[in-house]
């Protein structure tokens, strides 16, 4: 029995690692992905309708401001990224 | 940056600029290598260091959208659950009228064109680009919205 469940447990993580391998482009990016992406990708508990939280943010001078400033009584589109 | 242009008399756009995703000493990607798209940097650990880094990006491409950086804390990034990208519609209201779906693969400009679209009319191109659906999960309808 444990036996199986070992076996079974090996195929499931050859599969997973094999699925991951996939979506990162390689084995190495894989645990790659692992170590480095899956710990900060989450969904996070903002859901539509919530007021939109504001945050202090830099500009590119070095000034800070706040996000809540960009809102102008017009729909405020936020694009979130980096350059790598 | 089209679609910048095509409502930002309508919108206000602002991007914000958070930890790197493929930074080199990270998870490196070998398409931003030196000889490829040549995009090599190391997790910024100073708020300088991201500040230059995204200083070189709006240079290297003539980024002319409103420009903020998230302060070394991540609190934009973490307050967002933002990385590696993802695109969010805030309301006339401060309210969260469309959350898109975390990069690389969920991440779609398209739900933001027709959204911008549904409200304020569909801007057409020489190429008969045409406005995506969006995912009714993402976003309230107009009709909706106060």
């Amino acid at each position: 029995m444990l036996k199986w469940m070992a076996i079974g447990l090996g195929v499931l993580v050859v599969a997973v690692y094999v699925a991951l391998s996939i979506m990162a482009g390689g084995p190495k990016d894989a645990l790659q992905m692992v170590r480095f992406a899956l710990p900060h990708m989450h969904r996070g508990n903002l859901h539509v309708g919530d007021h939109a939280p504001d945050v202090t943010l830099v500009s590119l001078d070095g000034g800070s401001f706040q996000l809540r400033d960009h809102l102008q009584g017009k729909p405020l589109v936020l694009v979130f990224g980096s350059f790598t | 940056m089209k679609l910048y242009q095509d409502y930002k008399d309508h919108a206000d756009f602002l991007t914000i600029y958070i930890r790197e995703a493929h930074p080199t000493d990270e998870w490196r990607m070998k398409s931003n290598e030196k000889d490829k798209d040549d995009v090599c940097y190391v997790q910024p650990k100073t708020l300088e260091q991201r500040v230059a880094i995204a200083n070189d990006f709006t240079k290297r491409f003539k980024y002319g959208l409103p420009f903020g950086v998230d302060e070394m804390s991540n609190a934009a990034n973490d307050a967002y659950a933002a990385w590696p990208e993802r695109l969010y519609i805030i309301d006339e209201n401060g309210r969260i009228t469309y959350k898109g779906g975390n990069g690389p693969f969920k991440y779609d400009p398209k739900e933001v064109r027709a959204w911008l679209a549904q409200k304020f009319g569909e801007v057409k191109h020489e190429d008969n680009t045409k406005t995506a659906m969006v995912r009714p999960e993402a976003m309230e309808t107009v009709s909706k919205t106060p």
